[in-house]
């Protein structure tokens, strides 16, 4: 599951601004915080974010498929060719810090892509646009954020379609991992081909309903802030502040 | 009546193009005008759509020869497939239709009202709440045209409009074409669907390699519909008879 989906928890009906500044302090939170301990707390509220926005089984779900080749990789790099001391689990020779290293690494990889995730399933693009149109931010920029929401779903559905189309036509999608693989050329090639055709109509219809107008956009629904709101995310930003200090003075010591 | 659109020798060159997508053509678009604009397929007839609306060269690029006169205070343009022509940031139909309004700023009680309008203009009130996605290619198509219209272009251009559409849905779509010239505005359509062009039409274009091959009524420009061949076949002296009913009475005589 990857993108928007309907629903009534505190996250989907808080500012979008909100939802986003939450999972932005998780993401920065991710690159500040190295320490074991750390990670884990950061793990820890990446899940109760996504347990927030009712969306946990299906975010937890689709961030474990995302990141186990990330973690398979810190496995070997560091777990198999990790320094000394060593330990012995079977027929494996694991390094004891570079398990330790992998864990964090990969802990912080997947608060990231759990964070994210959550975001895109709990973010109206619709709401987004209307928050950003009334604080006056010019559509060119609200399309590109917003977009970034709403690219992964499309481009979900374009493939579901082509792989139909090219499964009619006699493509076979089961066997060896080799087969597979080149079954991804049929997919791949008239996904990207037509996605581009498509840009340009898009571009001329969004120019002919005045996407390019100087005009400040009138926000027809735009979302109720509130001042607690408001102060969350002057925390949050305080948080993030602080965890990189907090790293920055670690890093002098 | 004043033109709304005047070409004078215009052509137009794609970029990176040699030869031109169009030469020579001049032209005059006036309010009231349902202009169809025929052509075997690359004869130049999306080419000559976008170079009346303004659209080419100032969205698409590429060089503009002759002279073009465009009078109309705005122009709306619909293309083949209506997907792409979705914001893709809006969840339901009227706010796909406001989007337009709500680019030039207009008041937010105006946005919802030429909305409104726009959607009693093309039958499709009853879709407001709908979500545009869920939406059948017929629907989808009049919601792009109501999205155009919401905008109040003096000058709409349809590109090919009903190839994606089912022939009720198609039928349905161009039996709204003469209300809308009839309330004050220039509709251009660019089709190879002859028969219902020809239902249409109060003048005909035809286009050869970028050229004009022939223009005047459709009776005289549209022979190449099946009733027409039919009563040419038969013998028929010219204008011959477009479609079916045409011919029926015609035979009858």
């Amino acid at each position: 599951m990857i993108g928007y989906v309907p629903g009534a928890s505190p996250l989907h009906r808080a500012h979008p601004y909100t939802t986003l500044a939450l999972a932005g302090a998780l993401l920065l939170g991710a690159f500040a915080l190295t320490q074991p301990l750390e990670v884990w707390l950061l793990v820890a509220a990446a899940v109760a974010f996504s347990a927030s926005g009712g969306v946990l089984r299906s975010s937890a779900r689709t961030a474990f498929l995302l990141s186990l080749p990330i973690w398979a990789l810190l496995f070997v790099l560091h777990g198999l060719l990790g320094a000394d001391p060593r330990t012995t689990v079977g027929p494996l020779s694991l390094s004891v810090p570079g398990i330790a290293r992998a864990l964090v690494l990969g802990g912080r990889v997947t608060a990231i892509v759990l964070a994210f995730l959550t975001a895109l399933a709990t973010t109206s693009p619709h709401r987004l646009v209307e928050a950003m149109t009334a604080r006056g931010v010019p559509f060119g920029r609200t399309f590109l954020l917003a977009s970034t929401l709403t690219v992964l779903p499309r481009m979900r559905e374009r493939a579901a379609r082509i792989l139909e189309a090219q499964q009619c036509r006699g493509l076979r999608l089961g066997g060896s991992a080799i087969a597979r693989l080149r079954a991804l050329g049929p997919l791949a090639l008239p996904l990207v081909l037509g996605a581009l055709a498509e840009v340009d109509e898009q571009v001329l219809a969004l120019d002919a309903r005045g996407a390019a107008s100087a005009a400040r956009r009138t926000a027809l629904d735009p979302p109720p802030d509130s001042s607690a709101q408001r102060s969350l995310r002057a925390f949050l930003l305080v948080l993030v502040v602080a965890a990189y200090g907090w790293k920055f003075w670690r890093m002098r010591g | 009546m004043t033109a709304l659109v005047e070409l004078e020798r215009a052509g137009f060159t794609y970029p990176g193009a040699r030869s031109p997508a169009l030469s020579d053509v001049s032209l005059d678009i006036a309010a009231g005008d349902v202009l169809v604009v025929t052509g075997e397929a690359g004869a130049g007839a999306s080419t000559l759509l976008l170079v009346a609306t303004g659209f080419a060269p100032r969205v698409v690029g590429g060089k503009l020869s002759g002279q073009r006169r465009i009078a109309a205070r705005r122009c709306g343009v619909v293309f083949a497939r209506p997907w792409t022509q979705l914001t893709g940031l809006c969840s339901t139909v009227r706010d796909e239709i406001a989007f337009g309004p709500a680019s030039f700023g207009l008041p937010r009680q105006a946005v919802l009202d030429a909305a409104e309008r726009a959607m009693r203009e093309l039958r499709i009130a009853h879709l407001a709440e709908r979500e545009p996605s869920q939406l059948s290619g017929g629907e989808l198509q009049r919601v792009v045209v109501a999205a155009a219209l919401a905008l109040d272009p003096e000058v709409l251009a349809l590109d090919d409009p009903a190839a994606e559409l089912d022939p009720e849905a198609a039928d349905a779509l161009y039996d709204v074409l003469p209300a809308i010239a009839a309330a004050g505005k220039a509709v251009v359509v660019a089709t190879p669907d002859l028969e219902r062009a020809a239902r249409v039409a109060t003048r005909a274009v035809t286009l050869e390699h970028g050229r004009i091959a022939a223009r005047g009524a459709p009776a005289d420009v549209l022979d190449g519909t099946e009733p027409a061949l039919v009563a040419r076949a038969a013998g028929c002296p010219r204008p011959y008879p477009l479609d079916v009913p045409a011919l029926v009475r015609r035979v009858r005589r």
